[in-house]
C-alpha cells in the first residue's frame, strides 16, 4: 500500500480534479447559453477551450518532468514551436470562420 | 452496401484505366524491390537503422496517412457537411507537447522496437501480450478495411468480384513489403506520396476549372459548407464535441503514439531533433494538405451542384452532375470534371490504388515487426541469428497480408457507410490502450497490475456499450455532447475515462516497480534514458554540421568509432565519446548512406579527413571517392 500518495498530494490532486471537472461541466454550458449550439464560434471555442487545457497540461508536464529545459540544446526553439503552432491553428480556424461568414454567397436559397 | 458508381464506363475506358493501374502496380513493385538491397539485417528491415533525414520520413508519412478509403470517405463527408470534413486532420496540435517532449524521446532513447515491447519493459509480460492483442486488432482492422475499400472501388468500375480483385492486389503489395522491408516502404511511400498529391491536385484543378475558378467555387459554397467546424451536437455521426473527445484526443493519440507504422518511421530517423522536425511537418503541413487532397472533391461537388441549380442546368463544357449516392462523390465528380478522359481518370484511380498500397505496406511491415519482436523472438525462437529472423520477418509479412485478405470477408458482410464502419471499429479498439500508454509514459506511479486490469476492464466496458449505449448518456451529458444512442466518438471518451479511473484506483492499491527498473521509460526519467542510449553523459551544446570531408580508412580504429580533426570537433562542439552522425554529403540521399558513430580523440593529421575502419565504412553504405557530412547528435 506504499503507492498511496501523501495526504497533501491527494488533496492537491483532488482539488485539481474537481476544478477540471467543474470547468468541463460549466464551460460548454456557458458557451451554449451565450452563443447557442448552432453558432460556429461555439464549436470553435469548445475545441480550442478544451484543447487549450490539454495543451497546457502537456506544457506543464514536460517542464515539471524536466524533459524540456529552456536554454538546453534545442529545447527553447521547440518550446517556441509548440506555442507558435497552437496560435497558428487557432488563428487559421478563426480567420476561416470569419471568411465563411462575411464573403457573400451566390447560390441563393 | 450498394455497388456501382453511377458512371457508365465503355469497354475502351475500362481497358485504358485497367492498363494504367496495372502499369502503376508493376512500377511500384519494382521500385520497392530495388530498395530491398538496403535491408541487411533485421534492424534494417524494420527500422532502417535509425539513419534517415527528417524530410524523407516526413514525406513518406504523407502516403501512409492517406488510405484508399480516405478519398471516398472524406469526399462524401465534404459533400455532406462541407469543409468541416477537414476537422479530423487539423485537430492534432493539442497532443503535440506530449509527443515531442514525451513519447518520442522515450521510445527513441529506450530503443523500443514495438509498443508491446515498451509495455513489457514499463509494466510486465502480461501487459505486453494484452497490448499485442489490441494493437494487432487495430492494424488488422486497417489492413482489412483498406483492402475492402479498394475492392469495392474495383468492383464498381470493372465488375470484378472482391473475391478475385483483393487477393491479386494483396499479392503485389505483399511482394515488395515482404522482400523490401522498411527501406522499401519508406522510398515507395515517398514516391507514392508525390503521386497522391499530383493525382488529387489534378482532380481538384479539374473541379475548379469546371466551376470557373476559386472565386466561383467559394461564392457558390453554402455557408454551412464553408465552415471549418460542424454543429456542436446535431449530427449523430459527425459533431464537434464528439470529434474533439473521440478523434482529436483518442484518435490522434492512437495514430501518433500507438500506430506501429508511424512509430517505425520515427525510429528510422537519425535523431530525436529530426524526429521533432518530422512531427512538426506532419501536423503543420502534411495533415492539413491531406485534408484538402482527400476532401476537396466533395467541397467542389457541393458547389458544382449549387451552381448547376442556380443556372438551371449543366455547367459549360461538362455533363450535369448527379450524385445519387454520396458514397460515390469522388468517382462521379472526378470522372465528369475530367471530361470523361480515361487516361487522366485512370491516373487518378491509380492514385487511389497508391493510397491503398502506401497505407497497407506500412501496416504489413508493422504487423511483421510485432510478430517477430513480440511473439516469434521472445516466445518461439529466442536465440536465432539475424538471418533467421529476417527470413521469419518475411514470412510474417506474408501472414499479415493473408489475414488482411481474410478480414475482407467480415467487412463485406457489414452494413452502413464507410465512415460508420471505420469509426465504429476504431473507437472501440483504441481507448483502453491509448489511456494506458499515456498513464504509463506520464505517470510514474502507474503500476503493472493497474495497466493490465485497466486495459481489460476498459476494453470490456467499451465493447459492452455497443449493446448498452445508455451507459454513455451521463458522460455525453456532462461534456455537453450529443444526446443520442449512436455515440460513435463518445464511446472512445467513455473507454478512456473508465480505463483511467480503473488504472488510477488500482495503482493506489498496488506496488509500483522500482525506479531503477523503469529508467528512461517515463517522461521524468528521460535524462537517464539519454545517458543509457549514449553510454555516457549527454552533450547538449549545439554545434554546426561539418560538410564534405574526405574519408580515410584506418583499421586501427574499432568498429563504429571515427576520428576527426580538432577543427571539425570544435565546429561540431563534440567531445570524445559523443555520438556523431556520418552521412554521404549528397543531401538528396536523405541518409540512405549513413551511420551513427562515436567520436574518438581528434587525430593529428594535417588534413580534415574522417578516419574509420573498413567495417564502419561498409556499415554506413559509404562509397569510395564520396565525401561525408558530420553532425553531432549529443
Amino acid at each position: 500500500m506504499t503507492n498511496i500518495p501523501t495526504s497533501k498530494s491527494l488533496a492537491k490532486g483532488g482539488l485539481i480534479t474537481v476544478v477540471l471537472l467543474a470547468f468541463v461541466f460549466i464551460f460548454p454550458r456557458i458557451l451554449i447559453s451565450l452563443l447557442g449550439e448552432a453558432n460556429p464560434w461555439t464549436s470553435y471555442l469548445y475545441q480550442y477551450g478544451f484543447g487549450l487545457i490539454f495543451f497546457l497540461m502537456g506544457i506543464y508536464i514536460i517542464f515539471k518532468s524536466g524533459s524540456c529545459k529552456l536554454g538546453r540544446g534545442h529545447d527553447s526553439f521547440w518550446f517556441g514551436v509548440l506555442i507558435g503552432g497552437f496560435i497558428f491553428f487557432a488563428s487559421a480556424h478563426a480567420l476561416w470562420i470569419v471568411a465563411s461568414l462575411t464573403i457573400p454567397y451566390a447560390g441563393g436559397q | 452496401m450498394e455497388m456501382g458508381f453511377g458512371i457508365e464506363l465503355s469497354l475502351t475506358a475500362k481497358i485504358i484505366i485497367g492498363v494504367v493501374v496495372v502499369f502503376y502496380f508493376i512500377l511500384i513493385t519494382g521500385f520497392g524491390t530495388y530498395f530491398s538491397r538496403y535491408s541487411r539485417d533485421i534492424n534494417d528491415f524494420f527500422f532502417s537503422g535509425q539513419r534517415f533525414a527528417w524530410w524523407l520520413a516526413a514525406a513518406s508519412m504523407v502516403a501512409t496517412g492517406i488510405g484508399s478509403y480516405s478519398y471516398l470517405k472524406y469526399s462524401e463527408q465534404g459533400f455532406n457537411t462541407g469543409m468541416s470534413s477537414a476537422m479530423t486532420y487539423t485537430n492534432d496540435w493539442f497532443i503535440v507537447p506530449f509527443f515531442m517532449f514525451g513519447w518520442l524521446p522515450i521510445i527513441y532513447f529506450a530503443r523500443v522496437r514495438s509498443i508491446p515491447e515498451y509495455f513489457e519493459r514499463r509494466f510486465n509480460r502480461t501487459a505486453r501480450y494484452i497490448a499485442v492483442c489490441i494493437i494487432m486488432a487495430y492494424m488488422f482492422f486497417y489492413i482489412g478495411y483498406n483492402l475492402f475499400t479498394i475492392g469495392v472501388a474495383l468492383q464498381g468500375m470493372f465488375g470484378i468480384p472482391l473475391l478475385y480483385s483483393i487477393p491479386v492486389v494483396a499479392f503485389f503489395l505483399g511482394a515488395y513489403v515482404t522482400f523490401g522491408g522498411q527501406t522499401a516502404v519508406i522510398f515507395t511511400d515517398l514516391f507514392q506520396g508525390v503521386m497522391l498529391y499530383i493525382a488529387g491536385g489534378l482532380a481538384i484543378f479539374a473541379g475548379f476549372a469546371a466551376l470557373g475558378g476559386f472565386g466561383e467555387w467559394w461564392s457558390f459554397l453554402p455557408e454551412t459548407h464553408r465552415l471549418p467546424f460542424v454543429h456542436l451536437t446535431e449530427n449523430p455521426s459527425f459533431n464537434t464535441s464528439g470529434l474533439f473527445w473521440g478523434e482529436a484526443l483518442a484518435g490522434s493519440i492512437a495514430f501518433t503514439f500507438m500506430n506501429q507504422g508511424f512509430i517505425m518511421r520515427y525510429l528510422a530517423i537519425k535523431s530525436v531533433h529530426d524526429g521533432r522536425k518530422a512531427s512538426l511537418f506532419n501536423v503543420l503541413v502534411t495533415l492539413p494538405l491531406s485534408a484538402v487532397i482527400v476532401g476537396a472533391v466533395g467541397w467542389l461537388a457541393k458547389s458544382l451542384i449549387v451552381k448547376q441549380a442556380a443556372e438551371g442546368g449543366a455547367l459549360e463544357g461538362i455533363n450535369a452532375i448527379h450524385i445519387e449516392d454520396t458514397y460515390h462523390t469522388f468517382i462521379v465528380v472526378a470522372w465528369e470534371t475530367l471530361h470523361q478522359n480515361s487516361w487522366l481518370f485512370g491516373f487518378v484511380i491509380a492514385a487511389l490504388t497508391a493510397a491503398l498500397m502506401s497505407t497497407i505496406d506500412t501496416l504489413i511491415n508493422a504487423c511483421a515487426a510485432i510478430g517477430i519482436y513480440d511473439i516469434y523472438k521472445p516466445l518461439i525462437k529466442p536465440d536465432a541469428d539475424d538471418k533467421h529472423y529476417l527470413k521469419a520477418a518475411r514470412w510474417a509479412s506474408v501472414g499479415a497480408t493473408v489475414i488482411g485478405v481474410l478480414l475482407v470477408i467480415w467487412f463485406s458482410q457489414q452494413r452502413g457507410s464507410l465512415m460508420q464502419i471505420h469509426y465504429k471499429g476504431i473507437m472501440v479498439i483504441i481507448p483502453s490502450i491509448v489511456t494506458t500508454i499515456f498513464l504509463g509514459a506520464f505517470w510514474k506511479r502507474f503500476t503493472a497490475p493497474a495497466a493490465c486490469i485497466s486495459m481489460l476492464v476498459g476494453s470490456l466496458l467499451t465493447v459492452v456499450t455497443n449493446w448498452l449505449p445508455d451507459m454513455i448518456d451521463p458522460l455525453a451529458w456532462f461534456v455537453s455532447g450529443p444526446d443520442n444512442d449512436v455515440y460513435i466518438y463518445m464511446r472512445a471518451l467513455f473507454g478512456m475515462v473508465t480505463t483511467g479511473i480503473v488504472g488510477i484506483v488500482v495503482s493506489f492499491m498496488t506496488q509500483p516497480r522500482k525506479p531503477e527498473e523503469i529508467q528512461g521509460l517515463t517522461v521524468d526519467t528521460l535524462d537517464e534514458g539519454m545517458k543509457i542510449y549514449k553510454g555516457g553523459k549527454p552533450n547538449h551544446d549545439v554545434g554546426k554540421k561539418v560538410r564534405r570531408l574526405p574519408v580515410v580508412i584506418d583499421e586501427s580504429l574499432p568498429d563504429n568509432i571515427i576520428s576527426i580533426s580538432p577543427a571539425a570537433m570544435s565546429s561540431l562542439k563534440a567531445e570524445e565519446g559523443d555520438i556523431v552522425y556520418v552521412a554521404d554529403s549528397r543531401w538528396y540521399l536523405g541518409g540512405l548512406r549513413s551511420e551513427h558513430c562515436k567520436a574518438a580523440t581528434a587525430h593529428d593529421r594535417d588534413d580534415e579527413a574522417v578516419l574509420m575502419s573498413t567495417e564502419t565504412f561498409h556499415a554506413a553504405y559509404l562509397l569510395e571517392g564520396k565525401t561525408v557530412t558530420l553532425e553531432k547528435i549529443f
